[in-house]
């Protein structure tokens, strides 16, 4: 019984495993066994794992039947405190109120009416609204949201910042979100879109949605889930560049978290740096291309400066309250 | 596939301790600690494998270094003086695997990692836990349906040993089989059965991706 790969180890340890459940454990085999083990410390490891296998092999369901119930009970006290989702539903019966008086007054007449909510998140915030329709939004850090639900649409207007879509199915009623002049439809489907500078970014991450700009003809365009793109708020869409992205890791911060995956430091630095009132500041731009990867909370702005300060082996300044550096002053000749 | 017969052994859970000298004592005593320890990491770790490799291959870790490292982290398990102070083992073990990955992302590329909050998740949130009773549940299933797979004469050994109980010597002689054959088919059964389990990623990860859509339905 002696082996230095992984394979070869593993099979020993089964080995030893069918030998100890064969009863007339003695103490030579406890000294085999120890001698064994002594060889290479993984092989405690290796023992552990089988032995555990082979130990779940008589196990039986059920020991924990009852607590599922009491754990939903509880979630459920969880779920009825959100105070800012209060506030937007009060805000909301309000509108309705005041919209049905209005409607009222106008039996007979057209009627254009639309409820309107606005939604907003502050710097840091991150919401989950679930909208009148079923559908459900999610407000990233710093947006603002219109939401206009009429009798025959439902139009979505993204005035700044972010926010990602789950849309309940309606086919009468089309489910659009407009920011400056690009328009997204929604075709049973989730997505987010990023208000930019000059345009959006669009990402799918359910389903199909269609896409075009009212400044560059009303040329269309579909994307498919997974797909994602910059869409400038002048383009020609056959200018646009679709990329298949990994929507998941860029919508980590529907809960609260930031994941870089081979992302630039740079990068990665103003992605932090929406979410929190201090800044980060890159001194050195020499590294500013470097790569890392990462999983942190979107507040944790200091454990994230603590990694790059371990990883990069660059100086960390902590001391001002407004902002932490990163690297040290280049002085170039 | 049934397994005749059925019935139960009712003979001796442990061998008699009278006649052996203290070494062999304590090499009982020993094989004893072993199998508790195994049969809580059974209990309380090996469940959640699966949902681990799904994590570590979000993070591009390959299946093999996977095996590496969740190896390594039971290393640390399996040398510990005692078990009393782990009062939430998954998030416990989870954290030893994070820290091994940190550690190897150091040495080559890479940074390190915030995941108290996901490993806290992992334990925390309400509709886990429900997944995880669910799991627990469909466990036993998936155990049975791996040793259906086994081929007849090995399957009917495991089971005989694992489901009915029988200790190894009392199915050499029903079997009329040395005891020896009988240990040879359960290495070669259990082995099928590790390798199997190890496979199990991929289904994992799919229900984590709808976690993670439901995630942002919650609150």
């Amino acid at each position: 019984m002696s082996g230095i790969s992984g394979s070869n180890m593993r099979d020993d340890a089964v080995a030893w495993v069918a030998r100890m459940d064969a009863g007339g454990w003695s103490a030579e085999l406890e000294a085999e066994l120890q001698a064994w083990l002594a060889g290479e410390p993984r092989r405690h490891g290796a023992l552990l794992q089988a032995q555990a296998t082979w130990s779940m092999l008589a196990r039986k369901c059920g020991p924990h039947s009852q607590s599922p119930k009491a754990r939903i009970a509880g979630q459920d006290d969880v779920a009825t405190d959100p105070a800012p989702d209060r506030a937007v539903l009060n805000r909301r019966a309000l509108m309705v109120g005041g919209g049905t008086a209005l409607a009222a007054s106008l039996v007979g007449g057209i009627t254009l009416i639309k409820q309107r909510t606005v939604l907003r998140t502050d710097l840091g915030e991150i919401r989950h609204v679930p909208l009148d329709d079923g559908s459900i939004a999610a407000l990233n850090t710093g947006s603002e949201v219109d939401v206009m639900f009429g009798s025959a649409r439902r139009d979505i207007r993204l005035n700044q910042g972010e926010a990602w879509f789950q849309v309940a199915k309606n086919r009468a009623k089309p489910f659009v979100v407009e920011t400056g002049p690009i328009r997204v439809l929604a075709i049973g489907t989730a997505f987010s879109v990023r208000r930019r500078e000059a345009g959006a970014d669009i990402a799918v991450t359910e389903g199909i949605v269609e896409i075009w700009s009212e400044d560059a003809g009303s040329q269309r365009t579909r994307l498919v889930e997974g797909q994602s793109v910059f869409l400038a708020d002048n383009a020609r869409l056959q200018d646009v560049v679709v990329a298949s992205a990994s929507g998941e890791h860029a919508l980590a911060w529907r809960s609260g978290r930031i994941e870089l995956v081979d992302e630039m430091l740079v990068d990665a630095i103003s992605e932090f740096n929406r979410y929190n009132r201090r800044r980060i500041i890159l001194l050195d731009p020499q590294i500013a291309n470097k790569r890392l990867d990462g999983f942190f909370r979107t507040d944790d702005i200091d454990g994230f400066a603590r990694a790059v300060n371990a990883t990069f082996d660059v100086p960390v300044d902590f001391s001002r309250p407004d902002e932490i550096r990163i690297g040290s002053m280049q002085i170039t000749t | 596939m049934p397994v005749v017969p059925t019935r139960p052994y009712r003979g001796p859970k442990h061998r008699p301790v009278r006649g052996m000298d203290m070494n062999e004592c304590a090499s009982v005593r020993a094989l004893q600690a072993r199998q508790k320890r195994a049969a809580w990491v059974a209990d309380q770790i090996v469940p959640y494998e699966p949902r681990m490799r799904a994590w570590l291959s979000r993070w591009r870790v390959s299946p093999e270094d996977a095996d590496e490292l969740l190896q390594d982290a039971y290393c640390r398990i399996a040398l510990l003086e005692s078990l009393d102070h782990i009062d939430r083992p998954v998030p416990y073990f989870f954290s030893i695997v994070r820290n091994l990955l940190a550690r190897r992302h150091r040495r080559q590329r890479i940074v390190s990692f915030e995941l108290i909050a996901e490993v806290d998740a992992f334990q925390d949130h309400p509709s886990h836990d429900i997944e995880d009773q669910t799991s627990d549940r469909l466990v036993y299933e998936k155990i049975i349906a791996l040793i259906d797979r086994l081929p007849p004469k090995c399957r009917q050994i495991i089971r005989l040993r694992k489901l009915e109980d029988w200790p190894q010597k009392q199915i050499a002689a029903h079997l009329q089989i040395s005891e020896k054959t009988v240990e040879c088919q359960i290495r070669l059964g259990l082995r099928a059965i590790r390798e199997a389990w190890d496979k199990q990623e991929a289904q994992a990860r799919n229900r984590s991706d709808g976690r993670f859509q439901a995630g942002a339905k919650i609150r």
